[in-house]
C-alpha cells in the first residue's frame, strides 16, 4: 500500500515538475481571451502557409499573459488586449518594441441576457432590474478596466460595487450573460457577436482610450525570424481578412 | 497589506469549508451506509461515479455544477421557481461547489470505514434486538468514526483550497465569495505579491492550525480508548 | 411440544465452490448439542436460526411460533426472534464496557447511554464479573470474555441460547471448568440451549439431545454415534 502511494506521488511529482516544452518549429502565440476565435483560425491558416511551423495558441487576460512571460512561460508572441498591459510589457524589456504593432480595434458594448430589459444608458442599471453585472476584474483585465474608466466617467461604478461580478477573463464575463447568470456585462463587441444567439448587445460603450490590440515579439524567443513571421501574417491582407470577419476593426 | 484585509476572506474561508465538510460528511455516510460493506459490480460502478467530482478538473466540474444549478438548469431553475433562491454569485454556492469537490474524499473514507467493522459484531447487535438504525448508531459508527473523521479532515483540506468550481459557480467577489484562495489568485493576477504573499501566509497557518487541532483530537480519543 | 422445529436448504456459493446445506431436526430438549466436523454447515445452520442467515426455502419455528416459512413468506427479523447468539469469537462491542455490553440489548434508541439498571448488575454479579463491570472486553481473559459474552445474551431473556463452538477459542484447561460453569448458568436462567461444537467431550459434557451432522446434512444418530466412538 505504501509502495503504491509512494510511487504515484512520485509519478505525480515528475508529471508536474515536466517543464512546457515546445518543439522547434512550435511558436506560442500568448494572445488576449478576446482574439480566441480569430486567432485559432489565423493560427489554422498560418499552418496551412507555412507546413512544418506548428502555432501554439495561449489564451488568458492580458495581465494574466503578461505574468506567465514574466515568470518565464516560453512565449514568442505577445497580443494584448490593450496598450497599457503591453507598455508594462515593453517598461520589463520583456517585449522587442521595434516590433510592436497595433493591429486591430475593438469596441466595448454593453450586452444583456436575452430576458433582460435593454438599458439605454449606463444609467439604467438598477439593481432590480440587473442583480448581476460580469465585468472583468479590472486589476487584471484589459475590458474590465474599459468598462470601470466607462463607469467611473458616468459616476456609477461606485454605485454598482453591490451588483458587480468579476470575472478573470473577458469570455468568462460573456457566458455568465450567455447562461443568464449575470443580467448585464461589459464585453467586446468581437465577443458578443460569437454568442449572437444568447446576448444582445444594448448598446456601444464610449471609451476615453481606444480599445486597440498590440502584438509583439517577446525577447524571450528563441526563434525570432519565425516570430516575426507570424506577426506580419496577422498584419497581412489574409490575417486582416480574417480578423475583420471576426468583428475587429482596423487599428 | 494590513491584516484586517485577510480576515474577511479567512472567516469566509472557513465558514465555507466548514460547512462543506459537515454536507460532504453527512451525504457521504448516508451514501457509504446505503452502498453497504457487499462489494458487487454495480455498487462499484456506482461508488466510481460519485468519485468523478475527485477526477475531474475542477473547472469542468465547476463548468456542471453552473449547468445544473444555474438559473437554467433544472435544479437551479426549480430552485428559482419554487424557492425564489439562487444559488450563483453567493457563498451557499461556494459551501456546494466545495461540498461536491470534497464529497468522494468522505465517501471512500467512510465506505471504507464501515467495511473495516467486523460484520459479526452488526449481526450481535441484531440478535441483541437492535434494529438496522441502532446497529449503526450504536455499533458500526462508534467503531468506523476516526476513519470517517480522516476523511472528513482530508475534505475540509480539499474545501479550503477549493479553486476552480468555486470559482465558476460562486465567482470572486470580493467580500462575498471571495475565498483565500481565490484572493490569493486575484492577488496574483493583479499583480500585487504583497498581498498575495500575505495572504498564502494566512492561509498556511490556517491548515496547519487545523490539521494539529484535528491531530491532537484523534491522538486523544486513541488514548480513551485504549486504556 | 416441540421447543425448536427446523427444516431448511440453503445454497451457498464462494469462490466458484458450491455448498448445499439442507438440515431438518427437531428437539424438546434443554439442551441440543449440533454435532459434527467443521465446515458441516453448523454455524450455518445457527446463523439461519437466528434470523442471521436466509434459507432459501423451509420452515423454522421455536416454541410453535414460526420464525421463517419460504411458502408463507414469514421471516422474522434477527432482533424480533428473542434468541441469544453467543459467538464463536464472542463479538463483545470494543467501545462498550463490560457492564455496556451486557446492558446493550435492554435499551432502544440510538445512543448507547451509560445508565445500568439493577438487573444487569446482577446477572454481571452472577457470572463473577463485578469486578470488571468498567473494563473493555479487550482487557479481559478469554473465559472472561466469554462470560460477558453470555451474560449479554442472557440480559435479553431469550427463548433459546444458541452457541457457537463455546470453547473453541480456549485452552484445554479452562474448557472443562468452563463448561460446567456455562452449563449452570444456563440451567439457573432457565433458558434452553442449542450448542454447536466439533468437540467429542463437549458432546459428552452436555448431554441431552444430539443431532449430527456431516457435509450440510443430519446424519441418523446410529451412524453419527459409530462415528462418535471412533473419534
Amino acid at each position: 500500500m505504501h509502495r503504491i502511494a509512494r510511487s504515484i506521488v512520485i509519478s505525480a511529482m515528475i508529471l508536474a515538475a515536466a517543464p512546457f516544452h515546445a518543439s522547434a518549429a512550435d511558436l506560442v502565440v500568448s494572445a488576449a481571451a478576446s482574439l480566441s476565435n480569430a486567432f485559432a483560425e489565423i493560427g489554422k491558416a498560418y499552418e496551412v502557409k507555412h507546413p512544418g511551423d506548428k502555432i501554439v495558441l495561449n489564451f488568458a487576460a492580458s495581465d494574466v499573459l503578461l505574468k506567465q512571460i514574466e515568470q518565464g512561460a516560453p512565449a514568442d508572441v505577445f497580443a494584448s488586449a490593450d496598450e497599457a498591459t503591453m507598455d508594462r510589457a515593453a517598461q520589463s524589456n520583456l517585449v522587442d518594441t521595434l516590433t510592436r504593432k497595433d493591429f486591430a480595434g475593438n469596441t466595448l458594448v454593453l450586452i444583456v441576457g436575452l430576458s433582460a430589459k435593454s438599458p439605454n444608458s449606463l444609467n439604467d442599471l438598477s439593481a432590480a432590474d440587473y442583480p448581476h453585472i460580469a465585468i472583468g476584474n479590472p486589476d487584471s483585465v484589459p475590458a474590465g478596466r474599459y468598462a470601470k474608466e466607462a463607469l467611473t466617467s458616468a459616476d456609477g461604478w461606485e454605485k454598482l460595487q453591490s451588483q458587480i461580478v468579476p470575472t478573470q477573463n473577458v469570455r468568462q464575463a460573456l457566458d455568465y450573460v450567455a447562461r443568464d447568470e449575470a443580467q448585464a456585462g461589459f464585453v467586446y463587441a468581437t465577443d458578443a457577436q460569437t454568442q449572437k444567439d444568447k446576448v444582445r448587445v444594448a448598446m456601444t460603450v464610449p471609451t476615453s482610450t481606444q480599445v486597440r490590440y498590440p502584438i509583439a515579439v517577446t525577447r524571450a524567443s528563441k526563434q525570432v525570424d519565425l516570430a516575426k513571421g507570424f506577426v506580419d501574417y496577422v498584419e497581412s491582407a489574409d490575417g486582416r481578412a480574417i480578423l475583420s470577419r471576426y468583428g475587429f476593426s482596423a487599428p | 497589506m494590513m491584516l484586517s484585509e485577510a480576515i474577511v476572506p479567512l472567516l469566509l474561508t472557513l465558514k465555507v469549508a466548514t460547512l462543506a465538510t459537515v454536507f460532504a460528511s453527512i451525504v457521504g455516510i448516508a451514501v457509504a451506509k446505503f452502498l453497504g460493506r457487499r462489494r458487487t459490480f454495480a455498487r462499484d460502478v456506482v461508488e466510481s461515479l460519485l468519485t468523478l467530482p475527485l477526477v475531474l478538473p475542477p473547472t469542468v466540474l465547476g463548468y456542471y455544477l453552473l449547468v445544473v444549478l444555474g438559473h437554467n438548469g433544472f435544479f437551479g431553475a426549480w430552485l428559482m421557481r419554487d424557492f425564489g433562491i439562487s444559488l450563483i454569485f453567493t457563498w451557499q454556492g461556494a459551501v456546494i461547489a466545495a461540498a461536491v469537490a470534497a464529497f468522494p474524499l468522505t465517501l471512500r473514507a467512510a465506505r471504507a470505514a464501515f467495511s473495516d467493522v467486523d460484520a459479526q459484531l452488526e449481526n450481535a447487535a441484531r440478535t441483541l434486538g437492535a434494529s438496522e438504525s441502532e446497529v449503526f448508531f450504536r455499533v458500526t459508527f462508534p467503531l468506523a468514526w476516526r476513519g470517517v473523521l480522516a476523511g472528513a479532515l482530508l475534505a475540509f483540506a480539499r474545501a479550503m483550497g477549493e479553486f476552480g468550481a468555486t470559482l465558476m459557480v460562486a465567482g470572486s467577489l470580493p467580500g462575498r465569495t471571495q475565498t483565500l484562495s481565490l484572493a490569493i489568485y486575484d492577488a496574483v493576477m493583479a499583480g500585487d505579491d504583497a498581498r498575495a504573499n500575505a495572504l498564502v501566509i494566512v492561509s498556511l497557518v490556517t491548515a496547519v492550525v487545523v490539521l494539529l487541532i484535528a491531530a491532537r483530537l484523534l491522538q486523544r480519543t486513541q488514548r480513551m480508548t485504549l486504556t | 411440544m416441540t421447543r425448536i422445529a427446523v427444516a431448511i436448504d440453503k445454497r451457498i456459493r464462494a469462490d466458484r465452490r458450491e455448498f448445499q446445506l439442507s438440515i431438518q431436526f427437531e428437539s424438546d430438549a434443554d439442551v441440543t448439542v449440533m454435532y459434527g466436523p467443521s465446515g458441516a454447515g453448523k454455524t450455518l445452520t445457527l446463523q439461519a436460526i437466528a434470523g442471521l442467515l436466509r434459507p432459501d426455502s423451509g420452515h423454522i419455528a421455536l416454541n410453535e411460533r414460526t420464525l421463517f416459512d419460504s411458502a408463507k413468506s414469514i421471516d422474522v427479523p434477527a432482533r424480533k426472534r428473542d434468541i441469544g447468539f453467543v459467538f464463536q469469537e464472542y463479538a463483545l462491542f470494543p467501545h462498550l464496557t463490560v457492564l455496556q455490553n451486557v446492558a446493550f440489548g435492554r435499551r432502544r434508541g440510538w445512543w448507547n447511554r451509560n445508565a445500568i439498571d439493577e438487573e444487569v448488575r446482577a446477572i454481571v454479579a452472577r457470572m463473577h464479573l463485578e469486578r470488571f463491570g468498567d473494563a473493555f472486553p479487550l482487557e479481559l481473559s478469554g473465559g472472561q470474555q466469554q462470560r460477558v459474552a453470555l451474560a449479554r445474551a442472557l440480559a435479553c431473556k431469550p427463548h433459546l441460547l444458541l452457541l457457537d463452538e463455546p470453547f473453541s477459542a480456549l485452552d484445554t484447561e479452562l474448557r472443562g471448568q468452563l463448561r460446567t460453569e456455562l452449563i449452570q448458568a444456563a440451567r439457573d436462567a432457565a433458558i434452553p440451549m442449542l450448542v454447536i461444537t466439533h468437540d467429542s467431550d463437549d458432546v459428552a459434557a452436555f448431554g441431552g439431545k444430539l443431532v449430527n451432522v456431516e457435509n450440510g446434512r443430519v446424519i441418523p444418530p446410529n451412524i453419527g454415534a459409530t462415528h462418535f466412538q471412533t473419534t
